[in-house]
Order: C-alpha cells, then sequence, then structure tokens
C-alpha cells in the first residue's frame, strides 16, 4: 500500500522550469567619422574670341603661365551637374551612415 | 489478534502516505509558485520585446521618410541648377560672350558656394550665418536643402 501510494503520487510530478538566456552584445565597430572636406576655391576665367589675347597678356603679367584648359558653355553645365551629382551622393551616403550608428548604436549617438 | 494488526498496518501505511502525499503537494506547490515568478517575468519582459520592437519599427520609418525627403529636396536642387543654366531658352555661352565679366563673377561665385556645399556633404558643419539664414541673398543658392535649413523658399 505504502509502495503503491508512493509510486502513483511521483507519477504526476510537476517539473520546476527551466529558462536559459545568454545574451551577448556584439563589439561595436566605433570607426572614426572621416574628417570633413576642406576645399580649395577654383578661379574661373571666360575666354571668348575677344578677349583672349587680354586674357594671356593678364596671365603673363601675374607670373602664371599663359596656359588654360578649356571647356565649352555645354561642357561646363554638365561638370556643374556632374559635381551637383556627386554632391548629392556624398550627402545621401553619410546621412545613410549617419543613420544607421543612429539606429544600431543609439548611446554612441547620445555621447557625441 | 493477527486481523488487528492487518488493520494497524493498513492505518500506519495510510497516515505515512497521507503525509507523503501532503509533503509532495507542498513541494510541487512551491514549484508552482516559482514557475508562475518566472512566467510573470517572462510575460514581462515579452512586452518589453515587443515595446522595443514597436519603437524600432517606428525608428525605421522615420529613417526612411527622412531619407526619402533628403533623396527629393537634393533633386529639386540639382532641377534648380538646371533651371539657371536653361531657363526661358537661356544661353550661358552667349550670355558670357556678351557680358563676359558679370558672368565669370557669377560663375566664381557659384563655384565658391558650389565648393561649399561639397563640404557641407561631406560633414562640416554648417556657421551660424549659415543656419539662420531665411532671406534669398542670405543662403546658398547653390545648396539651399543642405546648406540652409531655416530656408524656406518663397
Amino acid at each position: 500500500m505504502l509502495i503503491l501510494t508512493i509510486f502513483l503520487t511521483s507519477c504526476s510530478g510537476v517539473k520546476q522550469l527551466e529558462i536559459f538566456k545568454q545574451e551577448v552584445p556584439r563589439e561595436k565597430l566605433n570607426l572614426n567619422t572621416p574628417t570633413p572636406l576642406e576645399l580649395e576655391n577654383l578661379r574661373w576665367i571666360i575666354i571668348t574670341s575677344k578677349n583672349a589675347d587680354e586674357v594671356f597678356k593678364k596671365l603673363e603679367e601675374q607670373g602664371i603661365d599663359p596656359v588654360l584648359w578649356g571647356l565649352t558653355d555645354k561642357d561646363f553645365e554638365l561638370l556643374a551637374k556632374n559635381f551637383a551629382r556627386i554632391r548629392n551622393q556624398l550627402k545621401i551616403t553619410n546621412d545613410l551612415l549617419d543613420k544607421y550608428k543612429e539606429y544600431y548604436e543609439p548611446e554612441v549617438k547620445k555621447d557625441e | 489478534m493477527g486481523i488487528r494488526l492487518f488493520f494497524i498496518g493498513i492505518f500506519i501505511s495510510a497516515l505515512i502516505g497521507a503525509g507523503g502525499y501532503i509533503f509532495k503537494l507542498q513541494k510541487d506547490n512551491t514549484i508552482l509558485k516559482a514557475n508562475a515568478v518566472k512566467l510573470e517575468s517572462a510575460v514581462s519582459e515579452q512586452k518589453t520585446l515587443i515595446e522595443n520592437q514597436k519603437k524600432d519599427f517606428e525608428e525605421l520609418l522615420d529613417a526612411n521618410k527622412k531619407m526619402n525627403e533628403l533623396v527629393s529636396v537634393l533633386k529639386k536642387d540639382l532641377e534648380d541648377l538646371d533651371k539657371r543654366f536653361n531657363k526661358k531658352n537661356r544661353d550661358v555661352g552667349k550670355l558670357a560672350i556678351q557680358k563676359t565679366e558679370s558672368i565669370e563673377r557669377i560663375t566664381n561665385g557659384a563655384s565658391a558656394l558650389a565648393t561649399r556645399c561639397i563640404e557641407i556633404a561631406s560633414g562640416s558643419p554648417l556657421t551660424e550665418a549659415e543656419k539662420n539664414a531665411t532671406k534669398k541673398s542670405e543662403i546658398n543658392s547653390e545648396c539651399p536643402s543642405i546648406a540652409n535649413p531655416n530656408y524656406i523658399p518663397y
């Protein structure tokens, strides 16, 4: 009877719940932000068939080699647009990086 | 006498069995209480997780929205540049022949502004004048969307 009682009561035992949890945070990349560009200003000289001699003379007077790299008005327009596109891409890429950093390393953003 | 001993035996066995059963119930009860605490904690953690996921999702939407806004304002800057060259069938080449000096001055001014735009795009901080610019005469006309956050086109 005793054995039977012990046997029956042991059958329907409640098991202790075990929850295992181990979180190991990934190391942060923490790359330095690139230094912003500091660019030099260019000097554009417009040469037409009328002022060409005068322009070269002025260059010589200023001690600058009388030689110029030329662009047509259309190519100048294209150059301006190309630079604007590069600038836009640079801005988008930098902002994208900032957003990623803000999202994945919010505490780094706060520290800054 | 034998029958009495038999019943006493049964009685003692029943007592021991009942005692063991009660002891087991108490043990089970303790475990169940611990389980309940763990479950409550798990539910609470799940709630926090869901809240965090919701927050992450909102951040994702916000980041996406801001990036789309940036792309569209930059596109507008590019369109404005195109307009400056070709507005009302303007021919910059012919203008440069007619007004060489003034077009040269305008070109150099715009070039300096465009250079500053690249510096800003690369992460250079805005100056106070750039931040506070609200008038057309104060802005960087090459890239007002990134150089002058307080400027509202009019």
